[in-house]
Formats: C-alpha cells, sequence, structure tokens
C-alpha cells in the first residue's frame, strides 16, 4: 500500500474542548444525533490524581477494518492511501459494521435508515488540504500523518482507555499526556 | 445532507463575522451562504488572535441559527408564565407596547415607571440602540452595573487607575506563568496555544484555583486553594518575597505609591495563619514565593471567578501587588492581566440620556442590575410597570431568583427580545424574535484581544425576527404615529449611518482605517501597546502603581491591599457551591442547542468522592442541594476535582428541565465595582448548601 494516513492525537495538547467535533459536524452539516467524531475525557479510577485526559476519536482507518469485512453488500472500501470509505449508497442499514467496530465508529442515521462514518475528509485531503478536524482544532493536536513513513518514537498506539489494538490495527497514534504536580488541601 | 461527494467550496458568498458572546475570545468567523442558506462557519484565518480557529459553540453556530425552537415570530402569552402563546403580527405588538408606554407616561407624567435590564448577550456596539431608546425617552429607570467582573473592574482602577492588558500573544515571552482563578482551556481557548509555546520555551505553568480544571491539567503546578483565599496567598507570597530580598527595588521606587506603608504591613503578616485559610502549607508558599521573586518575566492572568467573592476585589489588589513588588508590571511576556477597556472608546451616545422638555426635575433612576429584584419591588413615586428585557437571561442568571419572579409579579409588561424561549422569555407578557450576528450588521470588539471586527449580513433574518436597533427604532416610529413628537429615537437613519456616527477618529486612527466599511477585508488589531503599561504611566492619581489608594479609602475600602477574610459555611450548609461557567454554554447560551446537549445532555453536580461517601450518594444519584432560598435537584456525578467541602454545579440553562442554581444564591455584594460599572458585583461563590440523596 503507497500509504498508511493516520490521525495523530496529541493528548498532551488536546483540552478536551470538543471543537473538532464540532468542526467536523459544521463541515457536513451532521444531524445534531451523529458524532463522526468524537471527544470524551477518559476515566480517572485507575489514577492516584486525576488526571483530566482526554480521548479524541474518529475512524481510525483500520489495516484490517472489520467494517469493511462484516458488510454484506461492500459499502466500505480501503484506498490505496489507507482511508476506509462508506459509500452511503450503497449502505442498506443492516448496522453489522456498528456491531463489529470495536470504536463504535459507524453510526446509524435514523432518518435515513443508514450508517455513516468519518472519511478522513477524502475529498479536502486530494486536493491537499486538511481534515476539517485538523483544521478546527484550536490547540494543532490532530494532525494527518503516514504511518508508513512516520517515525512513531513518543508516539504510542493505545493507552489506558482505548481498545486493544491488536483488533483491527488501526491507523491511529497518540502522543501520550503528561502529568504535573499537584498539590492538593483534601485528597 | 448527509454525505455529499460534490461537496465544493465554490459557489459560496463568504461573509466576515465576529462572535459577539461574552467571551475572552471575540472569534473572527467567515459564514458560507449558498442560495440564502448559512451552510457552515469557519474560523477567519485574518484574525490574529482566533487565526482560523473556533471553539465548540462557534462551529455549532449553524445548528443556532436554524435551530427548530428558535422564535420566528412576535408572541404573545395569555397569562403571564401560563405558556399559553399566541402568534401576533409585528403591528399588534408594537401597538400594544407603545399604548403602554404612553399610558403609563401620561399614569405618573414620566417615563420613569419603564425600566430596561440589558447586558452582555451581544456585545455588539449597535445593540447600544436599546439604551439609545429608552434615553431617547427621557429619564426612565435603567439597570446598571454588571453581574460579571465588577470587583475585578476597581480593583484595577485603585492600583493602575485604568484597565489595560498586554496582547495574549505577549504569554510567549513568558518564563512564569501564573493562570490564578482562570481556566482557558475552557472560556479562551485561543490563548491556550501561547500558553503551550511558553512552555516549550521552557516556561513553567502554575495553575492556582479551587477547582482541578482542564486547564490545571495542563499545567505543571497546581495548587489547590480555599474559594477567596487568594488574597491571603498572594500577600503570604508578598511578605516572603520582601523578606527574602526578592523585590524588585527599581521599580518599587520609581514606579509605586505607598511602598513604604504597604511593607509595615506585610512586616506584620502572618505566614501561618495566611497559609491555613488558603488551605495550604507555610512551605509551599515560600516555594512559591521563590519561584516568583526569582523568575522573570512571570505573566499572571487573573480570572474572573476570582473576584466574585465579598473579599473579590480586594483579593484581586494583593494578586496585583505581586506583579508591582516583583517589577513584572510592563515587562514583555510580565504583568498581571484581567481585562481591558482600551477599544471600547466609541461614540456611544446612545448611552446619554435625552432632553426630555416636559420633565423638569426628574433624573433617570439608575438601579443596581445585581440587585434588580429588590429594587424593583421597593422602588416608588412611580413604581415600575412596564420591563423591557434584552440581551439577558436575568430569571437563570440573577442571583435569588425566587425573588426576581416575584417582584416581577406586580409588572405590568414584561417584553423580552430572545433568540429562544428562556425562562426570562417564558416569563414574559410578549417577546420578540431576535436577529443574531449573522443576519444583521454590526461592529464588536473584545475585552481580552486587541482585535475588532464586523458582523455583515449573510442572511436574511429568519422569518420576522429584527434586530435590537430596527426593534428601537420601530417604537420610535409608533409612538411618533400614535403621540407626534413623544419619542425622537432616530428611526429614519440605517444601520450603516448609525455605525457612521459610533466612530470616531480615535478608533479609526487606533484600526488604521479610513471606515468600519475596511473591516469587511479583515478584522484589525488596533494600534496599542503589545506589551501593557510598558511606559509605567499608570493613570492613578500619583501617576503611580498603588499600593495605598487614596480613592479606595474614600470609597470606605482599605487603602492598601490589606487582608480581607471573606465568609465561611456554617454546621447547617456545611458545603461551599461554586457555580463556574461550563465548557459547552457562555451563560445561559448555547447549552440548548442540539447538537450540544448531545454531547452534554444534562446538568450534573459535582461532588468529591469523600463527600459521596459520606452522604451514602452514588455516581449518577439524583440528589438535591438546598439551603435557605431555595433547592436545585440534578444527577451527582463523583469528581477529584473539587475538594471535599465544595459542590459544584457548572451554570447555564438546559431546556425543559428544572434547574436554575441562582435559586441557592442570596446576591450578597462583592466589595468593590461601583466606580467602573455603577454597582458592586455578585458574589456568586459565597454561597453555602446542604447535599442530600432523594
Amino acid at each position: 500500500m503507497a500509504k498508511r494516513l493516520s490521525f495523530l492525537v496529541n493528548t498532551e495538547k488536546c483540552i478536551g474542548c470538543h471543537s473538532c467535533e464540532m468542526a467536523c459536524k459544521n463541515y457536513y452539516q451532521l444531524d445534531p444525533n451523529i458524532r463522526w467524531r468524537k471527544v470524551y475525557p477518559l476515566h480517572e479510577e485507575t489514577f492516584t490524581l486525576p488526571e483530566r485526559n482526554f480521548m479524541s476519536l474518529a475512524c481510525n482507518h483500520c489495516a484490517q477494518p472489520e467494517c469493511l469485512r462484516v458488510c454484506p453488500v461492500g459499502a466500505y472500501t480501503k484506498r490505496k492511501d489507507g482511508i476506509v470509505i462508506h459509500d452511503h449508497n450503497r449502505c442498506i442499514g443492516c448496522r453489522l459494521c456498528t456491531m463489529a467496530c470495536p470504536y463504535q465508529v459507524p453510526q446509524f442515521n435514523k432518518k435515513y435508515k443508514k450508517v455513516e462514518k468519518c472519511n478522513m475528509c477524502f475529498q479536502r485531503i486530494d486536493k491537499g488540504e486538511n481534515p476539517a478536524c485538523v483544521d478546527g482544532c484550536p490547540m494543532e493536536a490532530i494532525t494527518v500523518i503516514d504511518l508508513n513513513s512516520f517515525d512513531e518514537l513518543g508516539t504510542v498506539e493505545a493507552f489506558a482507555g482505548f481498545p486493544d489494538p491488536r483488533i483491527t490495527q488501526p491507523s491511529v497514534r497518540f502522543v501520550k499526556p503528561q502529568i504535573g504536580f499537584q498539590v492538593r488541601r483534601d485528597r | 445532507m448527509v454525505f455529499n461527494l460534490s461537496f465544493k467550496k465554490e459557489g459560496y458568498t463568504v461573509t466576515r463575522h465576529v462572535c459577539p458572546r461574552n467571551c475572552y475570545d471575540a472569534c473572527g468567523m467567515l459564514a458560507f451562504t449558498r442560495n440564502g442558506i448559512l451552510k457552515k462557519i469557519d474560523g477567519d484565518p485574518k484574525h490574529g488572535y482566533t487565526r482560523g480557529k473556533l471553539c465548540a459553540k462557534g462551529y455549532s453556530y449553524v445548528q443556532r441559527v436554524y435551530d427548530p425552537n428558535r422564535l420566528k415570530y412576535p408572541i404573545l402569552q395569555k397569562k403571564r408564565g401560563s405558556g399559553q402563546w399566541k402568534r401576533i403580527t409585528w403591528d399588534e405588538a408594537l401597538d400594544i407596547i407603545a399604548n403602554k408606554i404612553l399610558e403609563l407616561k401620561s399614569r405618573y407624567g414620566s417615563h420613569l415607571s419603564m425600566a430596561l435590564n440589558k447586558y452582555s448577550g451581544n456585545f455588539g456596539i449597535l445593540h447600544y440602540a436599546v439604551e439609545g431608546f429608552f434615553n431617547s425617552l427621557g429619564p426612565t429607570t435603567l439597570a446598571v452595573g454588571s453581574p460579571c467582573w465588577s470587583a475585578g473592574l476597581d480593583a484595577h482602577f485603585y492600583d493602575f487607575g485604568a484597565h489595560k492588558t498586554s496582547d495574549p500573544e505577549n504569554i510567549k515571552n513568558a518564563q512564569l506563568i501564573i493562570l490564578w482563578g482562570i481556566n482557558p482551556a475552557w472560556t479562551a481557548v485561543h490563548s491556550m496555544p501561547f500558553i503551550n509555546e511558553a512552555k516549550k520555551c521552557g516556561a513553567k505553568i502554575i495553575v492556582i484555583d479551587p477547582v482541578f480544571t482542564t486547564t490545571a491539567k495542563k499545567s505543571d503546578i497546581y495548587i489547590q486553594v480555599n474559594p477567596g483565599s487568594d488574597g491571603a496567598l498572594a500577600l503570604a507570597i508578598a511578605k516572603i518575597l520582601l523578606e527574602k530580598g526578592l523585590y524588585d527595588k527599581n521599580f518599587i521606587d520609581k514606579y509605586t505609591y505607598g511602598w513604604e506603608k504597604f511593607k509595615r504591613y506585610l512586616e506584620g503578616y502572618d505566614v501561618e495563619e495566611a497559609a491555613s485559610l488558603c488551605g495550604q502549607k507555610p512551605g509551599l508558599i515560600k516555594d512559591l514565593a521563590e519561584m516568583l521573586g526569582s523568575t522573570k518575566p512571570a505573566f499572571i492572568w487573573t480570572g474572573f471567578g476570582l473576584q466574585r467573592y465579598v473579599n473579590g476585589g480586594q483579593n484581586l489588589r494583593a494578586i496585583n501587588a505581586l506583579g508591582a513588588i516583583t517589577g513584572n508590571i510592563g515587562l514583555p511576556g510580565g504583568g498581571v492581566h484581567f481585562a481591558h477597556q482600551d477599544t471600547w472608546d466609541f461614540n456611544l451616545n446612545f448611552l446619554n440620556v435625552g432632553q426630555d422638555k416636559n420633565e423638569k426635575g426628574k433624573s433617570t433612576r439608575y438601579v443596581n442590575i445585581n440587585n434588580f429584584a429588590s429594587q424593583l419591588k421597593n422602588i416608588e413615586d412611580p413604581p415600575v410597570k412596564m420591563l423591557w428585557i434584552s440581551c439577558r437571561n436575568p430569571i437563570t442568571q440573577d442571583a435569588d431568583s425566587s425573588k426576581l419572579l416575584d417582584a416581577l409579579k406586580d409588572l405590568e409588561l414584561i417584553v423580552t427580545v430572545e433568540h429562544y424561549l428562556t425562562p426570562t422569555a417564558q416569563y414574559s407578557d410578549i417577546v420578540l424574535p431576535a436577529t443574531t450576528h449573522f443576519e444583521e450588521l454590526d461592529v464588536v470588539p473584545s475585552y481580552w484581544h486587541h482585535w475588532i471586527g464586523i458582523n455583515e449580513q449573510a442572511i436574511k433574518p429568519y422569518f420576522e425576527s429584527k434586530s435590537d436597533l430596527e426593534i428601537a427604532q420601530l417604537i420610535s416610529k409608533k409612538l411618533n404615529e400614535l403621540s407626534p413628537g413623544s419619542c425622537n429615537f432616530p428611526y429614519k437613519i440605517k444601520a450603516e449611518n448609525i455605525l457612521d456616527g459610533l466612530f470616531n477618529e480615535k478608533i479609526y486612527r487606533m484600526l488604521d482605517i479610513k471606515h468600519w466599511s475596511e473591516l469587511r477585508e479583515s478584522p484589525q488589531r488596533a494600534d496599542i501597546p503589545f506589551t501593557a503599561w510598558k511606559d509605567r504611566k499608570f493613570k492613578t492619581d500619583s501617576g503611580k502603581y498603588e499600593f495605598y489608594s487614596h480613592n479606595a479609602k474614600t470609597n470606605q475600602l482599605p487603602a492598601l491591599p490589606v487582608l480581607k477574610k471573606g465568609t465561611n459555611c456554617d454546621l447547617k450548609y456545611p458545603y461551599r457551591l461554586l457555580t463556574p461557567h461550563s465548557q459547552h454554554g457562555l451563560n445561559s447560551q448555547f447549552q440548548n442547542l442540539r447538537c450540544i446537549l448531545k454531547v452534554n445532555p444534562e446538568p450534573v453536580i459535582l461532588i468529591n468522592p469523600k463527600t459521596a461517601h459520606k452522604k451514602n450518594i452514588t455516581e449518577n444519584a439524583t440528589i438535591k442541594i438546598f439551603n435557605n432560598y431555595g433547592e436545585v435537584i440534578a444527577k451527582a456525578k463523583i469528581s477529584r476535582d473539587i475538594p471535599s467541602d465544595i459542590i459544584l454545579c457548572y451554570q447555564g440553562w438546559f431546556p425543559n428541565i428544572n434547574f436554575n442554581l441562582n435559586k441557592l444564591t442570596p446576591g450578597l455584594s462583592t466589595d468593590m465595582g461601583e466606580i467602573v460599572t455603577g454597582s458592586k458585583g455578585i458574589a456568586f461563590y459565597n454561597v453555602f448548601v446542604d447535599i442530600e440523596k432523594i
């Protein structure tokens, strides 16, 4: 494969502001209930002190996409650059993909009775532009990288709260958050 | 549209905008319109501070404009609070309003029975037309003051004599950044990249806040202080700076006033006691002082929440003093920052009361916006009978909302201009639909950065909505039809010409433009110093930074930034309630949108795990918080963001959910505020409650 395009999410930079998610919604004018990109806080139970880390996830454009594997009508294709595209016209709304994806990426739209998901703004990528979420992030915490040439040093495939990457080999990498020094008056 | 392969950038009409909400960032925006419909929003890359990026709220604007619940027509409520609304025409609405105005005038001999309550829902300068309309009638009753930032503005007035901030980009030059009671990761996202950049270059970030905020998480050092004890901490730091000789003698000698007196005060100041007040150990305070005293430049940014205490202004003065003692004021990358008013010098003639020949001896009644309910109830000769509300939702945002509801009962006509049926609109007789900043012309400055931009009209007004200016003009016209000469608000002038009159040479020079229409090309940065107080020519009476303020003394306040304690909880109501801004809304705006509800569906009450254990409360249990003033019910969220003696709820308005935090706010006054805004602020955080599982 020529390229393996992937999102690199810098969770140290991420402030959980949801701008990426809303920039995506704004660009495609999605149904208010549909989230192609999702920002959510990570569970903190496992930490000594609260860390307040966030996960910003869209489609991970996996190397082994489960959605593509289970789709009975071939609505999913994987481009040469790694982007997994869902064809709305082919989709019959059976929702197998929504059950197969470990990341709950494909979303069922009740109005159209079909599934939809992030296509990494491939039309923008083809024009040499960034995806809407990348351009919308005030912290510049999301970038698109090519995993075939990217130096992964300093990044991780997953961290606490992220489903096991061995299942689908998601094309997503993270910069892990750091934790500062906290002086609390009451623990 | 779900998935459109034929999406093209071409074919859109692009217009320039500025988000006019009460927000630090006042973002530059581009609106993309096709066939008269707003299709999407983008950040304006020509805006030097927001640099083409928006926040989640900003990206939700198309939803906000076309939300199915947005008000389309003027509506009349059969009986106030009944929910039985009837669509009426603009002409009918204007008839009712104008006739009431004239009837009240003949009943009381003046327009004093008409009151206006307007504030920060839209900071565009043409929205002052509402005040302009009231003032053109002659003396009326006007709510003055600000629920937001009054104490801090006065504190800065006493210390500096004026309100100036460095460009936020200046943060990049800092070696030490103290974010004191401010959470820019939520409330000023565009400042965060500058903080990150400073961090990358080696700056240390310290966050001092009672709440472990997202900004705190991003800091190197987070210090959890007791709410309202910030002054105690600042003075303890000041004392250690003094003891260790870590002060800037040159700056103090040359540019400050009253140091000897302040020094004497600090000499007798008890660090141990201060430490116990702010819930910290003296050792930590020493470390902090040493960091501040040995790192230059240090950029201190104080938030608004910090001054919403009965001792808020005084606390801010103590923090300001740290900037002066260490000589950080006027340094690139240094200083103490709160908010500025440098780009607001428009010709706001709207704010001047017009001459009314028939009303000799009567003058405009100014009532404290923060004590509006009591004043409404007690004001006589004449009593207030008609209330106009615009750019506000006082029923959720004012203190002691039960009292306000009660006071509103005596009114004969309440008119609210709104986008949505807010709790205030729900309690009005007539609601007039307002345009958004995509449907009207306007110009918007900021109180944090130094850019000014335009709101062009991108789309036609939504259904029958109208701008505040147009509404003022229509009533003026109607009044003159019914009673010629009764109102001199200019109703034949176009918005463009009114803008001509609001701009002046000073503003044009500042923006380096010849006419406001040039803002259509790009928002403009005002030409004011990149570093605040670089010349160290302070605007106080002494011309120096004043540790000792005669003005403060004249106003029955301590002349020095001495320790002033706040209020504490009692056995009956042992928890302090903090109600800061939410991430997804701005005061009572935005949270009602469907896309925002999707990510933040309902209000929650944050409690510490210890408190939860003590009260036998589990995650998501429905709980009640209550005090003498009222009660609020919501789901519990167990969180270590707050210590065990604090209960935290983010303020805002959720549609169809009875969640009004200000039922619990008694509305104590802050210590300062009347000089700059006309009245003291509200001590929103001197509120104590108990909680209970239900």
